[in-house]
């Protein structure tokens, strides 16, 4: 599994368990984007031969925003919002 | 600190109660055997993806499932999900379902072969009994069908 969601991945132990940092929705990356699209789904894989164990999350240290800023988490809050 | 989606989730479906989140009953484990430059790959996805002319699914209790082509010049790819989520990813399924990434990783040759097709069925089914004895298993048979060593979920 390559997921967005760190805390539902954590409680439903998939059996090998990729984490991105991104929000739901974009775990690749922006629309349109393909060399990122692709950057992260070849790092996320490069993780795979590292599983020991069911239930374990790895994280290959894929972050939204480049300087790691956490800016984007608002603005995913009121999307969530909207959906409901 | 990841984002915390569950508590975002609770407060936003209140005064319903928050989801249940349900762990298989028979947890799957099997370590990788084989590299991913000799593995035969497809992927699955929880967006309710198809293509174009592929019969539309119908939102919220779907348990079909569609096959979608794992060649991107085969269509255009639709998402059903109802999530509102999917406003950004609606614009481009690539970003929740990278057949393009995955195609030109085995053009280089870190991805072995793709298989065929990739799956893709309607994420958030509350029926989980029928998810585990029904959906799942389907899938399951036509990813041995295809030898796919490697099933790769992108949660929607």
């Amino acid at each position: 599994m390559i997921g967005t969601a760190h805390d539902i991945m954590s409680q439903v132990t998939p059996p090998h368990a990729l984490f991105v940092d991104h929000p739901v929705g974009r775990t690749f990356g922006p629309p349109h984007d393909r060399a990122r699209n692709q950057a992260v789904l070849a790092r996320a894989l490069e993780e795979l031969p590292k599983f020991t164990r069911s239930g374990e999350i790895r994280d290959p240290g894929l972050q939204w925003l480049s300087d790691g800023s956490r800016i984007w988490e608002d603005e995913l809050r009121a999307e969530m919002r909207q959906d409901h | 600190m990841p984002f915390q989606y569950l508590p975002v989730m609770a407060q936003n479906s209140a005064p319903k109660p928050p989801r249940v989140l349900v762990s298989p009953t028979k947890p799957a484990w099997c370590p990788i055997k084989k590299p991913l430059s000799e593995s035969r790959v497809a992927l699955l996805s929880s967006a309710a993806l198809r293509l174009a002319h592929q019969e539309p699914f119908i939102p919220r209790e779907d348990f079909n499932y569609r096959r979608v082509p794992s060649d991107p010049s085969a269509g255009e790819l639709i998402i059903d999900h109802h999530s509102g989520i999917g406003r950004v990813p609606k614009q481009d399924p690539e970003i929740v379902f990278p057949r393009t990434a995955l195609a030109n990783l085995h053009k280089r040759g870190d991805v072995g072969s793709l298989a065929p097709f990739h799956f893709s069925f309607m994420g958030g089914l509350r029926d989980h009994g029928k998810i585990e004895n029904e959906l799942a298993p389907a899938i399951a048979n036509d990813l041995k069908q295809a030898q796919v060593d490697l099933a790769l979920l992108v949660p929607y």
